[in-house]
């Protein structure tokens, strides 16, 4: 767990000798036409420990694909990272030359994509894509490699995987090429897998075997993951913790339980709510949204049905609520 | 082999496309001004003469049956006969055409080197010093005009360093040219064992080789950069990134991508090439069909011309052929 | 007011003599002011239903009528303005050159509605959908996802349809907007009496608006009934399978149905004879493999293509779950009674220590 104090300063856990990642006051910031820059991650507190299951869920430009690639050292283009670390096993990932972070990148810390079709090489055969990263990042020869790579589409549970070997992307269904790219996030035992939205564009008989596939290789190859998603039903069976992101800041992290049995943050209450067939309490936690708060405000207070002038001035920290659950809200739902 | 059908289904349209070329160009060449009786007996000509003269080519006849003619002339080898050279059409070209398409080559060869190189190198650091240089020499490349260009280098290497040999033609006129198979100088001069004749070659190419080469690898490097930058900036592309490939790997697998595109800018400059390198050739007293075929027109010497343009739609037909099957073998999407 | 009998549809392959069957067989009727939920996979051929009914595709066979006031009907392609089509992808379905005013307004050009009455029937349409009559000349890309689904919503209102075709049309918007876009549309529904055709993979959305729902598989309709019925006992193993993979945000509330699906839909090409569901279904029979099952009825107005239905049938109802939820919602979204306290987190000593550090 991490937990600012103060509305920039990240601070530090009890239990850092235990995290697995740890990220500290990620700031992103992308350069706007007119000149300016466009803050898109205010200072992200984040961790995983080792083998968990990490969930983060955000709506439509949260900031959640910019967070994932951020913490490979890659923010999507035109994107910069202005601030804050990226701990991995006590190291400053952001802080190593690019040379070296391609080594960790795709082998200790790997990345499943949404859209595969579209993310893999359209013109290099799956197989070659998947052993190329056993070649890569593990030093394997081209045999070794490829028998690794067969050994892994068999792993994801793709049918006939001799033949989808030497299958093009396009030759695949959509299930079959996300099973694809799990491969090849997972050929060379990673420490740390981000899935970034990946199971998003599958229909939900497919998501469902995606969701088991991943969970169990996760537990086969001892890695930790963060579960990045819009889908807030998911998190909640599928991960340990989940954390809520909203325009580029954690509002609420807690253990799965307390997060949905007793979530503290307005903005959480609002994702719940959106589930809930009664137009009534939905309407409770809904706020039309009004003009931006000043840099001061909390980010959150122009939606915010609770929002008090104090809201207004001051920006809430990310404070512990419980044991392991922090919320970053003045005047948090407690019952 | 499915590649194999794909190629004989290619090779079958080849007839009817040549047939198609020759009447197009037959019709235009016809229709260009001036009675070829008449400049070829002179100012001094009688009518009587000139009359007989045009029952003989066969010129009294109707178009049509002019064309049949020409065409029946042409599938017994018989491209007709130049009156300025009075030697037959097909003897002219077998010795010219070569001469044009050695120094297209070698020019192209220099282009994809230098235009490929520059482009992959800008499209990696848009913003770097050679993002900046390929800008600026993108911009003149397409500006220059190439004999001007050819002149500079004749003026500075030839007049004032003494460097380059004398821009008449592809061999030193006191070298021997050597039995020609290819029609290649720089091959036959070495199938020849000729080394000195070989070094004579190779000196006469360098400086029309290094205008056409840069001049034309300027549209090579625009088209490889915004390619390349499209490719590198694709989903697949940043999918690499993110999985730790060595961005020699990346490069490679864009460059792969990229390719495409810009083997299709190659060849459609090859095929312009063979009669847009003209001017060049005039300059450096080259002896190429281009040379040829532009005296035909200025003298309505028609067979040149119509054999000039046989030849280039042979080729340029040869070559997008060539493009299709390199398309098919780097693209496994396209189905054929 | 709609009935569609024994509809087919099947699409050529380009230079193939085989064809794609997108619809096969497919039965249903919608009532005025009744929503019909379709629910199916990408590749079910529900969105060619939806097309088939606006008239934007051809049918193979089969017939679609339309019953008008006077106790006319109307067959093939629907009367002007009475049915509208709302679009997935609402940034796709706006021309982003066109005004919000101008895009609304496009259906009444069809109508020979005189130009005076469209401003005030554009303010009309803007007012049924919430949308402030400010951004009549704003340009779609100034709107969010949310407001530009109110566009396009706008827009098939505008004609005061009797049927509006809705395919997929909150799919592409976050969780919140899509359900303020729900509430919306059932609130229009009440307003004018609208009868949906609700296109849909989302089963949570389908039976938070339906009245009746048919599922989608490969193009057979394989099941449909009443919402509350069909989603409480589902009789299809297809159906069961679609509910078990929903997701509630409730980590103590699954679908404890037994079926799970393996493997994906398969290709519509050249389809193999028997149940469609067969090389995917926990309940396959030798049966299932060599002959269609026909429909059968296993309660008012709710019928389904399967042998087996009664195991099916005698799995754990998803509904428990359902409602199970539904309480669990009350207990956490109700708003907290009095003015809060403010929250001051405990200056540990852990905290003061760091930031010294």
């Amino acid at each position: 767990m991490s937990i600012a104090v103060g509305a920039e300063r990240p601070v530090a856990a009890p239990n850092v000798a235990e995290d697995l990642l740890r990220v500290e006051g990620l700031r992103v910031v992308f350069p706007t036409s007119a000149g300016g820059s466009r803050t898109v991650l205010r200072g992200i507190d984040l961790s995983v420990r080792p083998g968990e299951i990490m969930g983060l869920v955000g709506e439509s430009g949260a900031g959640k694909t910019t967070l994932a690639r951020s913490i490979l050292g890659a923010p999507p283009v035109p994107g910069r990272v202005a601030g804050g670390r990226v701990v991995f096993r006590g190291r400053d990932i952001l802080a190593l030359p690019e040379k070296q972070l391609r080594r960790l990148r795709g082998h200790r810390l790997a990345i499943v994509v949404p859209n595969p079709r579209g993310e893999l090489n359209p013109t290099v055969r799956i197989g070659d894509q998947i052993a190329t990263m056993a070649s890569v990042h593990l030093g394997l020869d081209r045999k070794a490699a490829k028998a690794r790579a067969l050994a892994m589409l068999r792993a994801v549970q793709i049918p006939d995987p001799e033949r989808r070997m030497n299958a093009y992307p396009h030759e695949l269904s959509g299930g079959m090429a996300q099973r694809a790219v799990i491969a090849i996030a997972l050929i060379c035992d990673p420490a740390f897998v981000i899935s970034d939205d990946a199971t998003s564009g599958l229909d939900v008989t497919v998501q469902a075997q995606i969701l088991d596939l991943l969970r169990k290789l996760a537990a086969e190859h001892g890695s930790a993951m963060l579960f990045i998603t819009r889908d807030v039903g998911i998190t909640a069976h599928f991960c340990d913790r989940v954390a809520v992101l909203y325009n580029g800041e954690i509002m609420e992290v807690a253990d799965r339980n307390a997060l949905f049995l007793a979530p503290a943050h307005p903005y959480t209450l609002l994702l719940l709510a959106a589930f809930s067939h009664n137009p009534g309490l939905r309407q409770g936690w809904s706020v039309p949204a009004s003009t931006p708060p000043s840099p001061a405000a909390c980010i959150y207070s122009g939606r915010c049905p609770l929002a008090q002038p104090l809201c207004r001035d001051e920006k809430p920290p990310l404070a512990e609520l419980g044991p392991g659950h922090a919320v970053r809200c003045h005047f948090p739902v407690r019952r | 082999m499915r590649i194999l059908r794909y190629l004989l289904h290619r090779l079958a349209f080849v007839l009817p496309q040549l047939l198609g070329i020759v009447l197009v160009s037959f019709l235009l060449v016809k229709s260009i001004p001036g009675d070829p009786a008449v400049l070829m007996l002179g100012p001094t000509a009688t009518p009587d003469a000139i009359s007989s003269l045009r029952g003989q080519m066969g010129l009294d006849q109707p178009l049509y049956k002019q064309f049949i003619l020409y065409v029946d002339h042409l599938l017994h080898g018989d491209l007709g006969t130049s009156w300025q050279t009075t030697r037959p059409v097909l003897d002219d070209l077998l010795q010219r055409f070569p001469a044009t398409l050695e120094l297209v080559t070698f020019s192209l060869v220099v282009a994809i080197v230098v235009g490929l190189w520059l482009g992959i190198a800008s499209a990696l650091r848009p913003n770097g010093w050679i993002g900046r240089l390929t800008d600026i020499y993108g911009l003149s490349a397409g500006a220059l005009p190439d004999f001007w260009f050819a002149l500079v280098l004749i003026f500075v290497f030839y007049t004032l360093a003494h460097w380059a040999p004398a821009p008449l033609g592809r061999l030193d006129i006191a070298v021997l040219a050597p039995e020609p198979v290819t029609g290649f100088m720089t091959i036959d001069t070495l199938l020849a064992g000729d080394m000195e004749a070989f070094r004579s070659a190779v000196s006469h190419l360098i400086l029309p080789v290094l205008t056409l080469g840069l001049i034309n690898a300027g549209p090579i490097m625009k088209m490889t950069q915004s390619s390349m930058e499209k490719m590198l900036a694709s989903d697949a592309s940043r999918y690499e990134v993110l999985c730790g490939i060595p961005q020699r790997l990346v490069t490679r697998h864009a460059l792969r991508n990229a390719l495409p595109s810009i083997v299709t800018i190659v060849s459609v400059l090859y095929g312009y090439l063979i009669g847009g390198a003209v001017l060049v050739e005039i300059v450096f007293s080259w002896g190429g069909a281009g040379q040829y075929a532009v005296q035909g027109v200025l003298n309505s010497d028609i067979y040149p011309v119509l054999g000039f343009v046989l030849f280039s739609a042979i080729f340029s037909l040869i070559v997008y052929i060539v493009v299709d099957l390199v398309y098919v073998l780097v693209d496994p999407r396209i189905s054929y | 007011m709609l009935t569609v009998d024994r509809l087919f549809k099947q699409f050529p392959i380009a230079g193939s003599s085989k064809v794609v069957s997108a619809i096969n067989d497919v039965s249903f009727s919608i009532a005025p002011g009744e929503t019909l939920g379709l629910v199916g996979e990408s590749g079910s051929g529900k969105t060619t239903i939806g097309r088939i009914i606006v008239g934007l595709i051809e049918p193979s066979a089969g017939s679609v009528r339309f019953d008008l006031p006077g106790g006319r009907q109307a067959s093939g392609r629907p009367p002007t303005g009475k049915v509208q089509l709302v679009f997935q992808e609402p940034s796709e379905s706006l021309d982003p050159r066109l005004k919000i005013g101008a895009t609304i307004t496009e259906p009444l050009q069809a109508l020979s509605v005189e130009r005076g009455a469209w401003r005030r029937r554009v303010r009309d349409a803007m007012g049924l959908v919430r949308l402030d009559p400010a951004l009549l000349d704003a340009y779609p890309s100034e709107l969010s996802a949310g407001q530009q689904q109110r566009v396009g919503i706008a827009r098939a209102m505008i004609t005061e349809p009797d049927l509006v075709v809705l395919d997929e049309p909150t799919s592409a918007l976050d969780p919140t907007a899509r359900a303020e876009i729900i509430d919306l549309l059932k609130r229009i529904q009440a307003e004018r009496n609208t009868a949906y055709l609700f296109i849909s993979h989302d089963l949570s959305t389908i039976r938070f608006i339906s009245h009746r729902v048919a599922v989608m598989y490969l193009g057979m309709i394989v099941e449909q009934g009443e919402a509350a019925t069909l989603f409480s006992q589902p009789h299809h193993p297809y159906s069961s399978g679609l509910l078990s993979s929903v997701l509630l945000p409730h980590p103590e509330l699954t679908m404890e149905s037994a079926v799970s699906l393996k493997g994906e839909i398969p290709s519509p090409i050249n389809l193999p004879p028997g149940c469609f569901l067969a090389s995917r279904c926990p309940f396959v029979i030798d049966r299932c493999r060599v002959e269609m099952p026909p429909a059968e009825t296993v309660g008012a107005g709710h019928s389904v293509h399967c042998f087996r239905h009664a195991d099916v049938a005698a799995t754990r109802p998803a509904s428990k779950t359902f409602e199970a939820f539904m309480a669990e919602a009350e207990r956490i979204l109700g708003r907290p009674a009095s003015q809060p306290a403010r929250f001051v987190p405990k200056a540990t000593e852990r905290n003061s220590h760091v930031r010294t550090s």
